[in-house]
């Protein structure tokens, strides 16, 4: 039945689909995450026989197979900010508002379009990194599969993340309608966010478990080993710091995106 | 549905400065009304409020008497020009007007349909980056036009236009009007308003000045350019001082 939710959310998908800067975005955050984690563990394979207990201690098949993602993950959380920033700086949005007229209605159909986009291309990246790497792996007999205990949530949970910073850079976009703002913005809270939080850490490791990038390395690891444990969350706690950022960037944006454009 | 635009009481605030100031008017089918102003006068507030684009402080804006924000199919009922750069760089002319379409539940060959009208077909597949300013202006003519609205309103329709565009606009606007259709058209081009409006509304400094058909506002023997400054003389609110010479 077609619906002004129905028509917004279709009217989302023709907009993000139609614009080169989508797809320009996404095959960069896919191709510098790929090319860094495959850096990453040829690097280990090929180095495995010679290389020091301490440092085969570190390794961990499914965390190692994702690494380029720790730096790629900026990428996609400059896909969100530009899928709603862009509206703004252009002025489509009056157009947007016209069609859609209720801000609820509008905000919704985005975020979902937003929302399925970025979780699709969050987990492709995810599983599609995990496999290769497990193929670079394979010489040394160090892969792993993904029915292994706690292999398959460690990947789903790295896709998750992925997810997680599309949106937090979709609800950046969406508070501070201004793309260069919000991509400063997403940059100091996901990598300036951690050394301010380790500053910290004499008085309360709480600001470091709330960083996405500690919460990160809980979540998209087998067996985490740290330098420093105090510093990471526990599994449920760093689920927790997804959902209280995803919550966060929803409400605070949809706060600002009914007010007036 | 109704086919009068219609403000009561409008007023907007932006912090201290008040854009528009409990302006009550009606805008009627069948003509063409021409909003005029000087700069700062408040025609782009209210544009906006009976859009529902922006919030009114006080009074309200109704389409065929119903707020914007209500209307089941907006783009069906009222068609906006705002000014053409309401368009994503990224999208190509028919991107633009396939979203729109797909929002308002407009079937595809009506893109066709607009894009012909306006003389885009051969350029809709390009990104509306590249467009120049003109085929720009025509790319919101056609959005406008989308929905096959009873309403118009169109925000400076013929800046950027060249001369044969400017004709062509004039005679759109003329067209629309004979069908019955409700037409407000904002400008500062006099000697074009004087070939295309039926009826004015003049506002200055957010009150409303004149709501009056075009041949009882300029007397005989002078021109709508004289009348309409006459009128606004003390309304401006950006005027450049008279010249005191180059000499110390």
């Amino acid at each position: 039945m077609p619906t002004a939710l129905s028509g917004a959310v279709a009217s989302e998908i023709v907009k993000l689909r139609s614009l080169r800067s989508t797809w320009l975005t996404a095959a960069f955050a896919m191709a510098f995450g790929l090319a860094l984690s495959i850096a990453d563990v040829s690097h280990i394979a090929s180095s495995w026989p010679r290389m020091a207990a301490a440092d085969r201690a570190q390794f961990d098949p499914v965390g190692d197979s994702l690494s380029g993602f720790s730096f790629a993950v900026l990428a996609f959380g400059v896909l969100g900010v530009l899928a709603v920033s862009s509206e703004y700086t252009t002025g489509l949005i009056r157009f947007t508002l016209l069609a859609t007229p209720r801000r609820g209605v509008a905000y919704t159909a985005k975020t979902l379009v937003v929302g399925s986009f970025a979780l699709l291309l969050g987990q492709l990246a995810a599983f599609g990194s995990f496999f290769i790497g497990q193929a670079f792996l394979a010489k040394q007999h160090l892969q792993v599969s993904l029915t292994d205990p706690g292999v398959f949530r460690a990947v789903f949970c790295a896709g998750l993340y992925l997810f997680a910073v599309t949106m937090v850079g979709y609800g950046l976009g969406a508070v501070l309608r201004h793309t260069a703002g919000a991509i400063a913005s997403l940059f100091a809270l996901v990598y300036l966010g951690y050394g301010a939080a380790k500053a910290v850490e004499g008085w309360s490791y709480l600001p470091s478990k709330l960083m996405l990038s500690n919460a990160a390395d809980t979540l998209a690891q087998i067996q985490p080993h740290p330098p420093r444990p105090e510093r990471v969350p526990s599994l449920t706690f760093a689920l927790l710091d997804l959902a209280l950022y995803l919550t966060l960037a929803g409400v605070l944006g949809a706060w600002r995106f009914t007010r007036d454009a | 549905m109704g086919t009068v635009i219609r403000c009561e009481h409008l007023t907007k605030r932006f912090g201290r400065t008040t854009a528009v100031d409990d302006l009550t008017f009606d805008v009627h089918p069948g003509r063409v009304t021409g909003f005029l102003g000087p700069n700062g006068a408040g025609k782009s507030t209210t544009i906006r409020a009976v859009l529902g684009l922006d919030t009114p402080d006080a009074g309200r804006a109704l389409v065929g008497g119903v707020a914007y924000r209500d209307l089941q199919q907006p783009l069906r009922h009222i068609g906006a020009l705002l000014d053409a750069g309401a368009v994503h760089r990224g999208h190509t002319a028919r991107a633009h007007l396939s979203a729109l379409a797909a929002a308002a539940h407009i079937r595809r060959d009506r893109i066709d349909q607009v894009l012909a009208l306006v003389g885009l077909t051969d350029v809709a597949t390009r990104r509306t980056g590249t467009l120049s300013l003109g085929m720009k202006q025509r790319l919101g003519i056609a959005t406008a036009l989308l929905g096959d609205p009873p309403l118009l309103i169109l925000d400076e329709p013929v800046n950027g236009l060249d001369p044969e565009g400017i004709r062509w606009i004039r005679t759109l606007m003329r067209t629309l009007a004979a069908e019955g259709r409700t037409v407000l058209v904002s400008s500062h081009l006099m000697s074009e308003m004087a070939l295309t409006a039926d009826h004015l509304l003049v506002i200055g400094r957010g009150r409303l000045l004149a709501d009056v058909a075009m041949a009882d506002f300029v007397p005989p023997g002078t021109s709508l350019e004289d009348a309409y400054l006459d009128l606004t003389a003390t309304a401006v609110d950006y005027r450049t001082q008279p010249s005191q010479g180059t000499r110390p």
